[in-house]
């Protein structure tokens, strides 16, 4: 828990420490968007449902979010919840018909279903764009007492702290949701769906329920984005970058809620600090996940634990080679 | 819509097929008897039209030897796959996932350092056209339908005739009851691996040659490869027929009536409206 604390009072005190420098403001306040993200896929993964077209669903809260301002002069504050709730609409539409399928054929119909996401943003040039939407309205200034007018415009520092609270927000919220007795059900499905319904969980509900949990986290998380870059393209949102999001997700480690954090931070980081090698960025991306891949079976987070295991292993015989000493 | 351009759009819905039902063997090859999510597929298919490119371009051979060669190459290629990739890995879908994401990753970047983004085409294997009954048809579209044709019969027999391939059906179905059979999972295993890919290498040459390759090209070929398996149903080998099939008429077909990204996203439609009536797909059984 100290830790905990400490590790936040430490992000708060970040724009210091890096002295406000822009460019890396930008890339931890990308880092923390992708944390929503993955964090929320991760949620949709409890109940056994591996989505391989997340993506898709932060690019429905994006656009939709993005669109909304800007033909109907909405605030941005008001849209990017809009946003969230257009994807979590989304899910529950698609995620009802989807609760047929199970494990693998889920994941791949999540990967078609993301497709199709992608590709109607994309027929729907007239709102859309043909070359990608531009132009989406700034966050509007914001008034909060005691501290102040604050305004977006060409600065990075209220954007970080905006994404920063943001992120705590949401995290705590998925946090709380895995360790209530919906995460209990969640989790039970997952284990096995005959045992869960057996004792009377309602199989379809939970799921659709994760989905559109998890779904809501993206489109908040992909609205917010959009206000951020203020120019989306459907690249961002297609087949591979969903993979990445998974990817993200399985490198950090499945198990624990820290997971997903710590894969999305170190992931998306590594190949904004190593931008000066150009194409072969990717390279080191590569090597990172061969050797989690090799060293670590659990993820980053499963490192921990077998650190500890080892300790504990090392601790126990130091015990006995004393105790048969005396 | 005249005779000739539905003569011309059938020899291309085959052709697809082909193409399609050969990324979609290798991947339900893997995916059956070793349980691996190959997401790399993508990533050989645009290997390997690079070295058939560089073989009939950079080194001048002819057409049909560096596609032997390219296969021989890939087959090699899926021997370290096996044993450095999936074998260390073997029952952990998520670590397998993460090492064939890390090799889409790696091959990309590489062949992208190697090549640039600029677009390549392999020679065509055969150039001009043929009068079939009164309608002029591309010979190289014929070529790729029945190199497909031929290459799906000759792994048909191999896994219905040969111990092998029957010793393959075995690991797919129990691999501890394969073992107590006394046969050997890991060179099974690896035989498997080799045959998909060499599927994949037929089918980036051949693919290659009909398009054109960019070192991303793959993806869409891997989208496609997983809708026709999961259409037939995972562990189904003749579903992949079927599916293969009705894929690559959807694709040829529907461009005819709708433009661009609509058709795409149609013929997904499709395949997750099936897939919601049959959900374990067309010959598949439950998961």
């Amino acid at each position: 828990m100290g830790g905990l604390i400490g590790l936040i009072v430490l992000l708060f005190l970040l724009p210091m420490i890096i002295q406000q420098q822009t460019y890396y403001l930008h890339v931890f306040i990308i880092v923390l968007i992708y944390i929503i993200v993955v964090s929320s896929l991760r949620t949709v993964a409890l109940s056994g449902q591996l989505s391989v077209g997340h993506a898709a669903f932060m690019g429905v809260g994006a656009y939709f979010s993005g669109v909304i301002t800007r033909e109907l002069a909405i605030s941005p504050w008001l849209a990017i919840p809009l946003g969230g709730l257009a994807s979590m609409l989304v899910a529950v539409l698609i995620g009802y018909p989807f609760t047929r399928v199970r494990a693998i054929y889920f994941s791949m119909i999540s990967l078609f279903g993301g497709i199709i996401i992608v590709d109607l943003i994309m027929v729907a040039q007239k709102w859309t764009g043909a070359a990608g939407l531009a132009n989406i309205p700034l966050l509007s200034p914001i008034n909060i007492p005691g501290i102040g007018n604050i305004t977006f415009l060409g600065q990075k520092l209220p954007y970080y702290y905006c994404t920063l609270i943001l992120t705590l927000v949401c995290l705590f919220i998925l946090y709380r949701l895995e360790h209530s007795r919906v995460g209990i059900n969640w989790k039970a499905i997952a284990q096995s769906h005959m045992v869960a319904s057996s004792v009377g969980i309602n199989e379809a509900y939970y799921r659709v329920l994760a989905l559109a949990v998890g779904c809501f986290f993206a489109g908040l998380a992909g609205a917010w984005y959009a206000h951020y870059t203020l120019v989306l393209g459907t690249s961002t949102f297609g087949f591979l970058p969903s993979i990445y999001l998974v990817m993200y997700m399985l490198v950090g480690g499945q198990k624990r809620f820290a997971g997903p954090i710590i894969g999305t931070t170190i992931l998306v980081m590594v190949p904004e600090l190593v931008r000066s090698l150009k194409e072969s960025a990717p390279l080191v991306l590569g090597a990172i996940m061969v050797i989690v891949v090799f060293l670590m079976p659990q993820g980053i987070v499963g490192l921990f634990d077998q650190i500890r295991v080892r300790y504990r292993k090392s601790n126990k015989r130091k015990v006995t080679e004393s105790v048969a000493g005396n | 819509m005249d005779a000739q351009t539905l003569a011309s759009t059938g020899i291309s819905a085959l052709m697809l097929s082909a193409i399609y039902i050969l990324m979609a063997l290798g991947f339900a090859l893997l995916l059956s008897v070793m349980g691996v999510l190959n997401f790399a597929h993508s990533a050989l298919y645009m290997v390997a039209g690079y070295i058939c490119y560089e073989f009939t371009v950079g080194f001048g051979l002819s057409g049909w030897l560096s596609l032997i060669l390219t296969v021989v190459v890939m087959g090699a290629f899926g021997v370290f796959l096996e044993r450095f990739c999936f074998r260390p890995f073997f029952g952990d879908t998520n670590r397998i996932i993460v090492i064939a994401l890390a090799l889409i990753v790696i091959l990309e970047s590489l062949m992208n350092i190697l090549v640039g983004t600029a677009v390549r085409k392999v020679p065509d294997f055969i150039s001009g056209t043929i009068k079939f009954s009164g309608f002029q048809v591309s010979q190289q579209r014929i070529l790729v339908t029945f190199i497909g044709a031929a290459v799906l019969i000759a792994l048909i027999i191999l896994i219905q005739n040969t111990r092998r391939g029957q010793q393959m059906l075995a690991v797919a179905q129990d691999f501890v009851g394969a073992t107590l059979q006394g046969i050997n999972i890991y060179r099974t295993m690896a035989f498997a691996t080799v045959i998909a890919c060499a599927l994949a290498a037929l089918a980036g040459s051949l693919g290659g040659a009909v398009y054109y390759l960019n070192p991303f090209i793959g993806d869409q070929m891997l989208v496609k490869a997983i809708e026709v398996v999961i259409l037939a149903g995972i562990g189904s080998i003749s579903g992949v027929f079927a599916g293969g099939l009705i894929l690559g008429i959807i694709d040829a077909f529907l461009p005819m009536v709708l433009s661009g990204v609509a058709t795409d996203a149609t013929g997904l439609g499709i395949v997750v409206l099936i897939l919601l009536f049959r959900p374990q797909g067309l010959f598949g059984h439950e998961a």
